[in-house]
Formats: C-alpha cells, structure tokens, sequence
C-alpha cells in the first residue's frame, strides 16, 4: 500500500477506471471482442512510447523527440523495398536498428556533451523530422501487406499487439529486478550519490536512452502495420503525449521516482479519452479543444492527489 | 557483484611491534579555480590501526580523504598503497582496492529503500546482474545491527532523518568489506549509544587488520578510538604523532589555530529572569507524546536523550513547523496555536533547523545572501534594506564565526561542511530573538568554532534571549547549559542541573531508566 501511493500510481488508476467506464457507456460494445481488440491495437503505438519516455525520464533526463523518431521509422519502413531485407522481419529488424541509433545519438549529445536532454532532443526532433520529410515529402510510400497480417495477426490465440506490449511490459519488469534497472533509478534519484557509490552516471544514462528508443522502435512498427503507408508527420501527437502521460503516471519528471505500471495506465488513460471525445459526438473541430482540458484536469487531479499524500 | 578486496592483510601486529603502513600520502596538493584546498599534505595510515584526522573547518579534511578515496583527483603529490604506487582514478577502482569512505554528508539516492542504498553501485546479484534481493536483505540489517540500529530497511532513504541517513552511509561503507576505511564525521548526528556501537564495530575491524581514517571534531572519540593523531592547518600537516596517554587539548588547539596561546572562550554569567515558554502536555505526532517544560528569559537549557526520541520534533512543533495535536503551549501568558513558522517568527521564537541541507541553506546563493536572508524577511519593510548593512552583518559574522570563505560573495555550497552549519547559525547572530530553539548547532562544527558559538549563545542570553538547545553531543550540552532535560520516547524522563549534570545520570536517563 506504501508503495503504491508512494509512486502515486492510486489516483491515476482511478481516473483509469472513469474513463474507462465513460467509454463504455459512449461506445458501443466496447467491451465486445472486436472493438477491444481494435482498441488495443490503437492503443499500443501510445503505451510502447509512454513506457520508453518512462525509461529516459526515470534516469533524469527527458527525450522531446520520441515522435519525431516515430515518423522518421515510419517514412525509412516506407521507402525500404521489402525485397532489398528478405521479407517483413528483416524490415523489423532495420526499424529497431535505425532506432538504436537515434537513441544513441540522443543519448550521447546528453551524456557526453552534457547538454541539457530539454534543449537537446527538440533540436535532434527537428533533425529527425527533417530527414523523414526528406525521405517522404507527401504522405504516401507503401508497406508490404505481410507487415500488416503479421500485426494483426494472433500468436497461439493472443493478438499480435497484445502480445508486444506484455512482452515490453516484461523486460520492464524484469528491468526493475535488474543492476542496470535499478541503477537508472538511483542515478534519477541522485547522480552525485550514484556517482559515489561507484556507479557511471554516463553509461546508465547512455543504456536508458537505449532502452527506452529500442520500444520507440517497436512502436514505430506497430504504426507502420497499421497504416501501411509513410507520413513524416505520423509520430508528431507521440512527444507530448508521452511526457503527459508519464506525469499522470505518477512519474516524478525530476527523475529516480516512479514505476512502468504508472506510464502505462497514463498512457491508457490518453489513448482512451480520444476514444471517449470522439464518441462522445464532440465537434471535430472542438476535439482537440477538450482533449487539451482533459489532460489539464487529469494532471491537475494528480498534483493535488500527490500533495495529499505528502502530507498523510 | 560485491568487490571483495584481492588478499586481505595479514593479522596486524600484535602490540610493541610497529605496524607497517598501509597507505602513505605525500606531498598532495588540490585547487579549486583560485581556492587552495590543500597546499602539501603528508599522511602516514598503519595496518590495522586508527588515524585521527583532526583540523579546523576548511583545513582540507574532507578534500583529503575524497582525493584517497577516488572522488577527486590531487593536483599533485603521490600516494602508495601496501607499498605499490596508488593510480586510482574513481571510487570505482578505489573501491577494487578496498578503499571506501563514508561520506560527511550522506550521499544516498532519497527515493530508494535504505537496503537498496547499502549496496547501491555493490549491488549483490545472481548471473546476469539480476538482484538477490533477499540476500541484499539481510545482509543490510546485519550490517545495521552491528552498528546497533533498528532502522527500517525498506522505508525510503529520503524520510529518514540526520542521523539515519549517516548510518545508512556508515553501513554502506562497511558492507563493502574494506581494507581503508575512511569515516568523514560519522559521529556529527549521533548521539552517546550509537557512537559506542560505531566504535565497537572498528575496533572488530581494525582486529581483522583493516585501517581507519576517523574524522571527528570531538576531541573525547578522538582519545577513545585513534592510535595515531595528524592535524591538519590549511591544507597542511600541522602535526602527526601516535597516542600515548590522555590527548593534550592545549596542543591540538594550538596546531589547529596556529596560535600557541588559543584557549576556547567561557561563557558569562547570566542572571535567568522570568519564564517566557511554558509547554503543558504538549503532543505532536508519534514523536512528542506530552511535553512539559519551562524556559526562562537569560537562561540556556539543553534537551538530552537518545538519537531520535523525539527532541527535533519538540523544537519543530514549538516554532511552529509541526502540527500540535494536543497539550498548551504558552507564550507569557498567552496560550497560543501555531500553524506556521511565520507565526512564532512573528513573536520572536525562532528555530535553527539541523538539517542544513534540506532546510537551513540556500546553497546556489552566496554567503552574504544567506546570512541576510532572515533580515530581509524579519523586516517590516524588506525593499527598504540598505545594501551596507547587510553586508556589514555578512562580514561580521564571517569574523565572528571563523568562517573559512572568500569573502561574503562565495558560494555556500563550496564551503566545507562545518563552515556552511556557520552560515547557517550566521544567519541568527542578526537578529533579536526572545527564544531561539536550536538543533544540534554545532554540528560538524570545529572545537574552536563551537565555543564561539556558544559564546555567542551565551551572549544574546544575556541579552535576554531564552535558548533551547539540542545537541547530539552530552559533553557539549554539560558545559554550556543551565539545565538539562533528557527526553525518552517522547517525553521528559529526567531534569537535571547544577550538581547533578554529569554524564553518567544523562546516560542513565536517557536510557529510559529515570530515577523515580
Ligand atoms: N567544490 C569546491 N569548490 C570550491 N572550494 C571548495 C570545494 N570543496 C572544498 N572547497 C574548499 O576547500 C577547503 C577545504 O574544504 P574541506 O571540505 O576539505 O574542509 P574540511 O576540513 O573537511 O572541513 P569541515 O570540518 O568543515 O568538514 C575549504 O576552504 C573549502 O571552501
Ligand atoms: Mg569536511
């Protein structure tokens, strides 16, 4: 119970559950079968990039080009002829290549030319968004099919999306279990101790951006199965939304606090109040509009949440 | 994986024998941009002996052992280790060679639980670097009990208090099995109990051969536990020489000043007056569980007891920074209901927190900035301060306290340690208080500087101000005060004065056990 209201992870599952139960009330058979697996399927792009900015900010630092990142992935999946990589798992594995290495460029800008990840990553954002335009100019660009029935397909009966966020929900676990895990969080916690305590700040740092660009891969993926075409712009709504839902995860965005399991209900709880606008008859143009006051009130909800509990 | 240092030494020389050094150190110098840290400092550490590393506030102690200990790199100099030259150039190869430290202030990671922290960077792990939680587990409360505390293990680094965090370091210092051990003031926050257990633990250490630097500016644990004695004078070696019989206050003193005839300050005589503070019942949280207590005008009262029995709290609940649950507390003849620090600042009650770090300093601002602070917000009108007088007050309390600084312009967070619990007792010398409540003061506070500021307490209550003092040390409190009031869980079990104040019945009290 100390633990979980420590992370402040309570209040966001509750605002899970209200939106949730809105949804449900505005969709129809959203419990059935095949909206709920359509639901996952939209929601895991979300929760893959919410769960890596959970990683950076974890260890202190933040990533303002996640999305960015998304859509360049997306517009090289695009151009790619699947024939020149032997077939849609060798287009994969490009995809989670290609990420690693922006990750590392991140991560080595921040690390190692110690400038702030703030600054940083909004300037390599605009690098990535740049070449993805250069790559993809309009919209368009085509996918192979078999990207996209290997996503919407099933493993021993499990959806194929399903299957992808329990398994980085895993390694997250199994992170948080590890030396490496734990020292993201101390090195978020406190550099200067994690220094003394013999711990390199640089290479934690360096591993965490890995870490957390290797799901942005993935989510990249997801994204391109789905829509099987390129848009330098597919990734741009991922930034914010990650860094919103980690706050509503309970992530302290200082660093060192704060659990996956917090990311991902923040990221649900996001991806489920588009869902619930939309239902909801809302204008298209007013959209955006409530989206924004949604966000303001769910982290409004949070900080105040937080307070309480710094005081009991 | 815990590095366990390659072949131990062997069993330390039995007494008569010299025992060999272990670690020499010659010649180290270390800047910082214009600050000479340490300007040549020699260092001899025996197997299996204790080093007392005795120095003013700023004398380079702590710079020292972070240059031995891997942290820093020295400017210049050489250093050896059983004979081989010592090239470390981080804690990480420090540790691989045994050497680890225990901070001055604790480093720990505040969100993490204290387990975590005793083995953070150590960390005790099955193949491929998962954790052995349970093992980490019990390992920390082994290591902890050794050193005779109960604390939580699983409770966050960043609740505990002063004194918890300090052993939390000292316990992460020996879990890694050392062959230098460097204690940089480990004894600042705990009281009486806790500093027996410590010593008990390096003196089963040193029989295994380890070595100890101990840093310490209570001359009476220096005498207890150190074989050998170096003093250090502004980055130097002042004087270096093994123990034989009772130390000689007079001597350390005057290798520490530089001036043969320094002598530490008396504090004057007072006449009390009449009683401005009177607690009836007084209960705030688990911690202060009926308190009751007066406190006259010129008079200077300690609170005694155990580490953690509820006297930070005492103080915090009086200036108005702890919720008050039950109980009266009288101002005169005014029962008054804090609900904030302004509102007991307001009537001239005014606390002197112990936590420097978390909140007693502004450490991004300079020396002068701190030490205005409570003028400025003291003032009736604060954009109205003229700049000379704060900086009149700046100087003087650099004077006055032996503040080792540049000058009033420095920033506080490149002071050394005791130097920054100056400013924040610089910081009360401004004003004029009916009642100053202060915890642990001198913490960490040299022995020439404490008198200061005891004379200086001294001072303001002849004045009439009314001190309420906690201090972690009993010796400090029998010197300085009028009366002695000795808590144990929460309560004051024992009152005592003239005569009757002497270690023996505080110790006895503040085990719980209060006659009658
Ligand atoms: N990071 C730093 N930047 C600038 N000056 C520093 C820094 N660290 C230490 N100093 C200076 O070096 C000198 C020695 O400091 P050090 O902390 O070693 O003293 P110390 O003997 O440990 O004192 P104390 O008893 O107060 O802990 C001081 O004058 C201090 O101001
Ligand atoms: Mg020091």
């Amino acid at each position: 119970m100390r633990a979980l209201r420590y992370t402040g992870i309570l209040p966001s599952l509750l605002m899970l559950v209200v939106v949730i139960a809105l949804n449900a009330r505005l969709q129809p058979h959203f419990f059935g079968l095949p909206s709920l697996e359509d639901n996952i399927a939209t929601l895991t792009p979300t929760i893959l990039v919410c769960l890596a900015q959970a990683v950076i900010v974890l260890s202190g630092e933040l990533d303002l080009s996640v999305g960015a990142g998304v859509s360049l992935i997306n517009c090289l999946l695009a151009t790619v002829p699947i024939s020149a990589v032997g077939g849609p798992w060798g287009l994969m594995g490009l995809a989670l290549l290609l990420a690693l290495a922006l990750g590392a460029i991140n991560g080595v800008i921040v690390t190692i030319f110690g400038l702030p990840s703030l600054i940083a990553t909004f300037a390599t954002a605009a690098v990535w968004f740049g070449l993805a335009l250069a790559l993809i100019p309009q919209p368009g660009g085509e996918l192979d099919q078999s990207v996209g029935d290997l996503y919407s397909g099933t493993v021993s009966g499990v959806p194929v999306p399903l299957f992808i966020v329990a398994g980085a929900l895993l390694i997250w676990t199994l992170l948080g279990r590890h030396r490496l895990g734990r020292r993201i969080v101390a090195v978020g916690s406190n550099p200067a101790a994690a220094f003394q305590a013999g711990i390199s700040v640089l290479r934690v740092k360096l591993a965490a951006y890995l870490v957390g660009w290797l799901l942005v891969g993935l989510a990249a993926i997801a994204i391109s199965a789905q829509t099987l075409s390129g848009d330098a712009r597919v990734g741009d709504t991922y930034t914010l939304t990650s860094v919103a839902a980690v706050v509503i995860g309970g992530i302290s965005l200082a660093g060192g606090r704060g659990t996956p399991w917090g990311a991902l209900v923040g990221a649900i709880v996001l991806g489920i109040v588009s869902n619930v606008i939309y239902f909801a008859g809302i204008p298209s143009i007013w959209q955006e509009f409530f989206k924004g006051i949604v966000i303001m009130s769910a982290l409004g909800f949070m900080v105040l949440e937080q307070k309480r509990a710094a005081v009991a | 994986m815990l590095s366990s240092p390659e072949g131990l030494p062997a069993a330390p020389p039995t007494d008569g024998e010299i025992a060999p050094p272990l670690l020499i150190a010659r010649g180290i110098t270390k800047h910082f941009g214009g600050v000479v840290a340490l300007a040549g400092v020699d260092l001899t550490l025996r197997q299996g002996r204790v080093l007392g590393l005795l120095g003013a506030n700023g004398s380079g102690k702590s710079t020292l052992s972070r240059i031995i200990a891997g942290e820093l790199s020295s400017g210049g100099g050489e250093m050896h280790l059983a004979g081989a030259p010592l090239r470390h150039a981080s804690p990480q190869d420090a540790a691989r060679l045994g050497i680890v430290i225990a901070h001055q202030h604790p480093s720990l990671a505040p969100d993490m639980p204290v387990w975590e922290n005793v083995f953070l960077g150590a960390e005790l792990s099955y193949a491929g670097g998962f954790i052995d939680r349970a093992k980490a587990r019990r390992r920390t409360t082994d290591v902890l009990s050794e050193l005779g505390s109960r604390l939580d293990i699983a409770a966050p680094a960043g609740t505990l208090t002063a004194a918890g965090q300090q052993l939390v370091e000292i316990a992460r210092a020996l879990a890694r099995r050392p062959r230098v051990l460097i204690l940089d003031e480990p004894t600042a926050a705990l009281a009486a109990a806790e500093v027996g257990h410590l010593f008990a633990a390096i003196r089963r250490l040193t029989e295994e051969g380890v070595s100890v630097i101990f840093i310490s500016h209570r001359l009476a644990e220096i005498d207890t536990i150190c074989d050998d004695i170096l003093v250090m004078r502004n980055g130097r070696t002042a004087g270096a020489w093994t123990t034989s019989g009772r130390l000689d206050e007079g001597r350390i003193l005057s290798l520490m000043t530089g001036d043969p005839d320094a002598v530490l300050r008396e504090m004057g005589e007072r006449r009390i007056g009449e009683p401005v503070l009177r607690l009836e019942g007084l209960r705030a949280g688990p911690a202060v569980r009926g308190v009751d207590l007066e406190l006259r005008r010129s008079e200077i009262v300690g609170l005694a007891g155990l580490q953690g029995q509820g006297q930070v709290e005492l103080l915090e609940a009086i200036a108005g920074d702890r919720r008050i649950d039950g109980g009266t507390l009288w101002h005169k003849d005014r029962a008054v209901s804090p609900r904030r620090p302004r509102d007991m600042i307001n009537r001239g009650i005014c606390l002197v927190p112990d936590d420097r770090r978390r909140q007693g300093l502004f450490s991004g601002e300079t020396v002068g900035e701190n030490i205005g602070y409570v003028l400025l917000a003291l003032a009736p009108r604060p954009w109205h301060l003229p700049a000379e007088k704060l900086a009149a007050l700046a100087t003087r309390a650099i004077r006055r306290l032996l503040i080792k600084t540049d000058g009033p312009d420095q920033t506080v967070s490149a002071l050394s340690g005791g130097n920054q619990q100056k400013v924040v007792i610089g910081k009360w010398l401004a004003t004029d208080v009916e009642v100053m409540l202060l915890s642990d003061p001198t913490k960490g506070v040299d022995v020439h500087a404490r008198s200061e500021i005891y004379a200086i307490i001294g001072e303001l209550a002849q004045a009439g101000t009314a001190a309420l003092v906690f201090a972690s040390d009993v010796q400090e409190l029998l010197l300085h005060c009028d009366r002695i009031l000795v808590m144990y869980e929460g309560r004051i079990v024992e009152e005592l004065s003239g005569d009757a104040m002497t270690e023996p019945r505080v110790m006895t009290a503040a085990f719980g056990k209060a006659a009658g």
